[in-house]
Formats: structure tokens, sequence, C-alpha cells
């Protein structure tokens, strides 16, 4: 089959579904999000047609680093600038930006800070500084209300949300179990599942108890992790190498699962809609593989 | 009796006594005199009673005889009968009398009657002749009422008084008529006599016409004579008119696809583009030959066919196989007379392009030849680009000019047992569509076959730069080539803003590549077999960088790709890592950029350099990401970048930004 070269060089930078669970959204690093819609594609006769997105449009001029779902809106970051997308409108296929009413959104940026935005008015509400380097992922501890950020420069800062100042600095490189120094010190990864953290990047994916503030666990994965995220009682992650790693807190990698593209930039997990309880993965490749099991990849869509 | 007969005779003679004294005229009997006093029924009472009375006197004889009395009373009664028997003689011609004067008046009377109505009839009959003539004269058409006059009006206003008569005419009809025929007349008299005018000056004029004619065919020698006189002036001139006049002679023969190549091809020339010239080669009496006898030679063939098979059954198996040939050969055979279309480039380079016509196939086919100026030096590497087998492939996109266009063939083929024409292209040449759309072939679905002038003319103009462009761009590559092998990248003065000024990494060979060893690299659906194939290796220190190139046989319509392997602290490759995959693309995908000015000749080694460029950046900034704890790095960071890294796959800046020097994510 002839891809054209466009198709060739493409790589899926993020995903988000939809707050009813019945489409993706997937970012490209052309600038393009494209929509799909999973009750086509899951349905016992859907065929190639319905593997394409239902609505492809250019968001950004750089890539789309990232996309983050609210309820009712969907919420993409380009160069330099965050455009809110309403979800009613994209499944109509109608592409509107518009201001969104919702509460605060945080903001990782290319300047090494961090910017809180007050949905409602669009306005900043405030700044944490603090890194050294760009950010490259940032969660949210909902019961603490504290904001966990990590960078480039290799650390993972812990911000408390109200007063919005940092709390804690984990430098993960100068820990000797997950440091990789022939990769580098950056952190790319993060996720926290009430104590624990999960980080990773340059040094290798670890498990953190965040009241000890020490690795309790680092798996034994080759490449360098873009995003991983805890699911029931195993955590998943991507990064570097064409495969998802399903791994046990204690420490065990139990599979890998191969997937399309060579290497995965983002991981996403659908839990709103019980009916398309899916994972997506997208990387280096113009596919984006869909797992209905998660052992195993059921079928591709494609930009 | 004695004394009956007297009584008789006495009667006849007492009439004729009675008659002769008075009339000489009428001669009647006395008894016809008496008829008239006579009374018919009186006569026939007497008659009844004479009958019975002689009915009694037999009876009373008889008794008197039967009683044997005397015969005196005997003769009595019978002197009675007698009497009685006169008595009824009489009445008899009394009667007969009467019925023939009855009868003699009922005949008068007839004649009376006859005659009469004889007369009737021929009145009767004259009445009808009358009639009938009447109706005659009055459906009566005189001719001269079939003559078209002129209007009364007319005829008043134009006729002499002494032909129009107003004052008889006007009252008399009769007299108008006659009047207006007279005029009729004079009238027709005087338009012959000016139609015999006429025909006499139309001889004339014809006769004088005849003189000019005669003068005219005079003076064809001359011309004649002045033409050849003026062949050297015409060479002086370059206006060769015999040539043309010769060519047009010649083109006569040409089969139809390639006489419609000709005069496309030629009027192309004239109109657009003064370096194309189109030549006629070949043998025109076996072209001659040929349309003598068109039908005849296929049929014939077909013919002895069937005769040699059937003898050379009977005798040996081996000559089965020549005869195939023959057949083959036959089938395949082209016509004598050939196109050569030569495209001269401003370089000096030619094209030379010989067209073929196939006779029994219908296909036209195409031979090149690249004379080039000056003399190319041999660059290894671009062996393939000239080769006049490959020249042509693909000028329009997957017209690889393998197989016959025309679908009617594969059954001639299997006649004479030929699998694939692609067996034959090398020696028959190239039947690209391009070639047979350009001789107005044209192959529908249904295998009907016209020779049509537009489809030509579409695409000549379109082919021709196209076919320019082909030759220019093998050319340039031509050229290129040598300076690679050379490891030099020639980059003109155009495109030098693309690049910084210090680029480091160098390319150190560039090779050709068979198929086979291209299609473990790259994703097979990319390539197809007649693309042509490069290796490509770039070097700085210790790192080596493999590039499989891939370029398409429509190069520079179709960007050349390229696919990396990096050789430094271990293998990696496009396919494994995200950095290599975005010089891919950058180098890629990339084609306003990268062109250049046009034609966009530069596209290749514009594409050579920014690989080199790539991969300083990529060694510079590799170091940069460990934590210095190595020692010296091998590749001391000189390209200035705002970030080393964007996004999560940390990709590195390869986009170069002119005039400010530095390098950035895109």
């Amino acid at each position: 089959m002839f891809i054209s070269l466009q198709l060739l060089h493409m790589s899926v930078f993020s995903q988000s579904f939809s707050p009813c669970g019945r489409f993706l959204a997937a970012g490209n690093n052309y600038g393009e999000i494209a929509v799909f819609s999973l009750s086509a594609a899951l349905s016992p006769d859907a065929s190639e047609a319905s593997q394409k997105p239902i609505l492809n449009f250019t968001a950004h001029d750089g890539p789309v680093f990232s996309l983050l779902s609210t309820d009712t809106h969907l919420l993409s970051a380009g160069n330099g600038e965050i455009s809110a997308w309403s979800w009613a409108e994209l499944i109509k296929k109608v592409r509107i930006s518009c201001s969104v009413n919702d509460n605060s959104l945080i903001v990782g940026g290319g300047d090494n800070n961090i910017h809180i935005m007050d949905m409602e008015t669009g306005i900043f509400k405030s700044v944490l500084k603090g890194h050294t380097d760009y950010i490259h992922c940032l969660c949210f501890k909902e019961r603490e209300e504290e904001i966990l950020s990590g960078g480039e420069d290799g650390a993972v800062r812990i911000w408390d949300a109200r007063t919005n100042r940092p709390v804690h600095c984990i430098e993960v490189f100068k820990y000797e179990e997950c440091a990789r120094p022939q990769f580098g010190k950056w952190i790319s990864c993060l996720a926290t599942d009430s104590d624990w953290m999960l980080c990773g990047g340059g040094p290798s994916l670890s498990l953190w108890h965040l009241r000890s503030m020490s690795p309790t666990s680092v798996f034994p994965l080759p490449g360098c992790q873009r995003e991983a995220v805890f699911y029931q009682d195993l955590i998943m992650s991507v990064g570097e190498g064409p495969h998802v790693s399903h791994c046990l807190h204690g420490g065990t990698v139990k599979a890998q699962i191969p997937c399309t593209p060579s290497s995965l930039n983002t991981l996403a997990l659908n839990l709103k809609n019980s009916e398309h309880r899916v994972m997506t993965v997208g990387g280096s490749s113009h596919q984006i593989d869909v797992f209905t099991n998660f052992s195993y990849r059921a079928f591709s869509l494609s930009f | 009796n004695i004394i009956i007969i007297v009584i008789k005779r006495f009667a006849v003679i007492a009439k004729s006594q009675s008659i002769t004294p008075e009339s000489c005229e009428v001669r009647v009997y006395n008894e016809e005199v008496e008829l008239e006093d006579r009374d018919p029924q009186q006569d026939y009472m007497l008659y009844k009673d004479t009958c019975a009375d002689l009915a009694k006197l037999m009876a009373e004889i008889q008794e008197l005889k039967s009683s044997g009395a005397k015969s005196v009373e005997i003769e009595e009664r019978h002197r009675q009968c007698s009497v009685h028997f006169i008595t009824l003689k009489k009445l008899n011609r009394l009667a007969h009398m009467r019925l023939k004067k009855g009868r003699d008046q009922t005949h008068e009377a007839k004649q009376r009657v006859d005659v009469l109505h004889l007369q009737l009839q021929n009145l009767l009959y004259e009445v009808m002749h009358l009639q009938k003539e009447i109706s005659k004269c009055l459906e009566f058409k005189s001719q001269h009422e079939e003559i078209e006059l002129v209007s009364e009006e007319e005829f008043f206003q134009e006729a002499p008084a002494e032909i129009s008569r107003p004052h008889v005419t006007r009252d008399d009809n009769h007299q108008l008529t006659l009047a207006r025929l007279d005029w009729e007349l004079e009238q027709r008299k005087r338009l012959a006599e000016q139609y015999k005018m006429s025909l006499a000056r139309k001889e004339k004029i014809q006769k004088a016409i005849e003189q000019k004619r005669e003068y005219l065919s005079s003076l064809q020698p001359g011309l004649q004579n002045i033409m050849q006189a003026s062949l050297p002036v015409q060479e002086y001139l370059s206006m060769p008119f015999e040539q043309m006049q010769k060519q047009a002679e010649v083109a006569r023969h040409l089969p139809p696809p390639l006489y419609v190549l000709l005069v496309q091809a030629a009027a192309y020339g004239q109109a657009c583009d003064k370096t194309l010239s189109v030549n006629i080669s070949g043998d025109v009496d076996e072209a001659k030959a040929l349309s003598r006898r068109p039908e005849d030679s296929q049929e014939d063939e077909s013919d002895s066919d069937a005769e040699e098979e059937q003898q050379n059954t009977k005798r040996r198996r081996a000559t089965v196989g020549v005869q195939l040939e023959d057949k083959r050969k036959a089938m395949l055979r082209r016509h004598p007379l050939s196109l050569c279309v030569d495209l001269k480039c401003k370089d000096g380079s030619v094209l030379h392009l010989f067209f073929y016509y196939l006779m029994n196939l219908n296909i036209l086919t195409v031979k090149t030849k690249v004379s080039t100026a000056t003399d190319l030096s041999g660059a290894v590497s671009a062996g393939e680009l000239l080769n006049s087998e490959s020249l042509l492939n693909c000028l329009y996109a997957s017209d690889h000019g393998k197989e016959t266009p025309n679908p009617a063939n594969r059954y001639q083929f299997d006649k004479v047992g030929i699998t694939t024409f692609a067996d034959y292209v090398s020696d028959l040449g190239h039947p690209y569509v391009w070639v047979q759309k350009l001789g107005g072939l044209q192959f529908s679905s249904d295998g009907a076959q016209n020779v049509i002038f537009a489809l030509s003319a579409s695409h000549m103009e379109k082919t021709m730069k196209l076919l320019r462009g082909r030759l220019q761009a093998r050319l340039a590559l031509h050229k290129q080539f040598s300076s690679l092998e050379h490891s030099i990248i020639p980059v003109s003065s155009e495109c030098q803003h693309l690049f910084p000024a210090k680029v480091v990494s160098g390319l150190t060979r560039w090779t050709m590549m068979s198929y086979q060893e291209f299609t473990h690299v790259l994703k097979a659906g990319l390539v197809c077999e007649t693309d042509l194939f490069f290796m490509a290796v770039v070097e700085r220190g210790t790192a080596r960088l493999l590039a499989a190139v891939v370029l398409n046989p429509r190069y520079p319509e179709v960007m050349p790709l390229f696919s990396l392997s990096l050789h430094w602290k271990g293998e990696r490759s496009g396919r494994t890592e995200d950095n290599l995959r975005a010089m891919e693309s950058e180098v890629n995908v990339f084609r306003a950029e990268l062109q250049g000015p046009r034609p966009g000749l530069q596209l290749l080694t514009n594409q050579i350099q920014r690989l080199c460029v790539c991969l300083d950046v990529y060694l510079e900034t590799e170091s940069q990401v460990c934590d210095g704890s190595e020692g010296p790095r091998e590749f001391p960071r000189e390209k200035m970048c705002l970030r080393t890294a964007r996004g999560p796959s940390r990709l590195k800046p390869f986009k170069y930004n002119h005039p400010q020097g530095f390098f950035s994510h895109r």
C-alpha cells in the first residue's frame, strides 16, 4: 500500500478521550487533531473506513504535544498557545474554538515554568517557578491538592496547589538505583496514585513512595519511558521501543505487548465508558494502536 | 259427291264473273263483300244449327238404315245433309276470310306503328347526338387559355394602341382576348430575337476563354525552369521548400500513426519550439511496395502458413520451431519507414527519438539516443542515467513501456507463442503509452482503435516538455554524480542560504545499488523495480551515516527518498530511533525548500547537503545529553541551537534558519 510521505513521517504525540468515552482525539506533529469514533471502530461491522478519523483539522502551527479533556471541552496545546474545542461541536464534525467555564488549568510550559490559568476568564492566576529546563509532564494529586511536575532538568517538583509554593524537589538522577547516565537525567513521565508516584525518563521507570520520598521499585525497561499509568494493580508504560510494558508493583515486568509504531509517545485508557474500554497508544507512526483486551493489539486507527 | 263439286265450281265462277267489269285495281271475291254484311255471331249460330241438323239427319239415316227403310227417304236425307254440308263449307270460307281480313288489318296497323317508332328512335338519337355536341362545345378549351397572358392592367398599360384597341376590347371579352393574344405573340417574337443574339455572344466569349487557357498552359514549362534555378537561392536563404516538398512526398507513404506524429511534431516545432526537428528515414520503395498490396500481404501470410503447415507435418517435426519463429518475426515486423525527432537543448546536447510502427500489432515504439556536446566523463554511478533502455521510463507515472498497450495484441501473441512483449523491447523499441497518444492511437477497452489527430495534438506539447525536462534532469544528474563520486557536493550559489556556512560532515562515498539490496533497507510499497538505487555514506569522525537513496525515474517531479542508518556507538536506524526518523523527515518531506531554482534539478544535491548538516547537529547535540561524565566530547558544540530537545521524544533541532544561522525545531 502506498503511504504518502506525510504519513510516513507523522508522529502522534497526544491523545484524549471524550467525556462520554465514545471518541478519541489525537494530536500529531503537523499540528493536526484527528477525532476518531470509537463506537464505529469497535462495532462488529467495522470496516477500514471506520478506522479513519471522522474529523481532521489543523489546530496549531507546531506539533500538538498535549491534549486534555474536560467535561465539555478538549484543550490542545501547541506552540505557545492553548486552544479549547467544544466536544459537542467536534462530535458533530465542526470545530469551533471557544472559551470554557470550568475551574483552573495547570499548564507546564517550555519556558520552564508552570502556569495556572483560570479557565472561566482565561487569565493566568499564578506561575510556579523552579524548574531549570522545560517541563515534560505534570500530574495532580487530588487528595492533598498537590501538583507534581517533571522536567528536562531531571527534577520532580511537588507544589502545593493552594499556596502555589514548592513543597518538595526530587532529583531522580541522583538516586543510584534509578539513574541511567548513558541516557540522561530528564524526567518525561509522571503518574500518581494516592501515595505512590511513578516517574521515568532518562532514569529508569521507578515507583516511589511519597511519604518516604524514596524509590521502592525500579523497573528494568530498556528504553526511556514517556508515559506511564496506574491501572488496577498494574503499571503500564510506553516509551522508546515498539511495545507497551505491563509491570507489577513489585518491580517485575510482566509483559511487553508489541505495537505498530517504533516508539510510543502517548498512552491513554478509556475508563469513562465501560462499553468502549480500550487502551490506545500512539507514537512514531501515523497509526494509533487500539487494545480492547490489554494483552494484545486489536487493530489500528489511522490518520 | 258430283253435285258437291259442281256447286263448288259454280261458286268460283260466279265469283270471278262478278268482279271483272268494275276495277282493275282491287280484285276481291264476291263473298268478301258479303262478309261486311254478315254478322259473325249469326254465322256462328247458323253453324251450330246446321251441325245440329246434320247430327239429327245422320241419326235418322241410321235409324232408317237399321230398320231397313226405303232408299228414297234415305236419299232425301242425303240431300239435306249435302245441303247442310254446303252451308258448312260456306261458313268455313267465311270464317277463313274474316280471319285473313283481320290479320291484314293488324299487319297494316303494325306497320304504321313501326314506322312511327322508327322515326321516334331516329329523333331521339339525333337529340342525344346534339346534346353530346353541345356539351363538347361547352367543354372545349381552347389552347389559347393555356398561354399565360399578362394581366389586363399590364396589357392595357404596355401594349401599343393598335393592338390593344381599348375602345373595342373593353366591352368585348372576345376581342380583348384576341388582342391580348396578339400582344403575346409580338412579345414572344421580340424575345426570340434577343435570345439568338445572346447565344451568339456567348459563343464568342467561350472562344476567348479557350485562347487564354492555351496561353496559360504554355507557361507551365517556363515555371518549372524557374523553380529549378531557384534551388540554390532557397538553400542560401534557408527556406527549404524543395526539401519540405520531398518530405511531403515521402510522407504520403507513411502509415497513419507515423503520419499523424509527423504532422503534429512538425507543426509543434514550427509553432512553439524551434529546436525540434523531424525527419523521415527508411526505405521508401519498400513502403510503396507495401502500400500497393496491403490486404494481400496479410492473407498471403495466413494462406502460405497453412500450406506450409500441411507440408511440414508430413515431413520432419524440427521445422515447426523455425516456422513459429518466422511467424513471430512476421508479426513483429516494422514498417520500413521511421521518424526521427531531434530535441536540441541549450547546452548543445540532443535527444534523438526514433519512432517505429509495428504494422501487424498496430502500435508505435520508440528508441532513444543521447548525444552530448561535451564528452560526459565516466561517472560510474551514472551508468544507468542515460541508458537508452531506461532513459524514458515512467515519463508519465507508471508508463513503463514493457508491455504493449494494445489489448488486441494479446490474442495475436497467443497464436504465435509470444509470452511477453518485454523480450523484444530492446530490439523493437519501447511501446510507451505516450508514444501511442502522440501517434493518435487510442486503445479503448473494447479494442476499437482510431487514429485521432486531436489526441496527438493535445499530448504533443506536454510530452515534448517532459522529454526535454527528462533529458536535462538526467544530464544534470550525470554531472552531479561525477562530482559526488569525488566526494564533493555541488551546491549552487542560489541554494547556499539553505545551509550554514560551515558543514563538517562530508560525503565519502556515492555508489549505485541494486533493487535486491535495497528491499532489505526500506519497506516495499514505496519503491519499485524501475527506480534507481544509490548508497551515500556521510562521515564525521567515528560516526558513519549510511543513506540509501531511491531515485524515481521521474526525478525531479518525484522526490528522492532517503532511508538512514547511523553507525556510531552502536547501530541506529530511522526505523528504531526517533531522531534519525526526524532527520529522514527533514530531508524527504520539504520539497519546496530544497528544490532550488527552477527546474528543480538541484534537489538531490541539496538533500545530501542537508543530510550532512543534520548529521552535524545530531552529533553535536547528542553529546550534550549525557552528563558530561565521559570526558572530552568528540563533537564540540558549534551549532547555535535554541533548545536541544523538545517534546516527549526529545527531538533535536534540525531546522536551519537563515540568515540568523541558528537551529530550531519545526
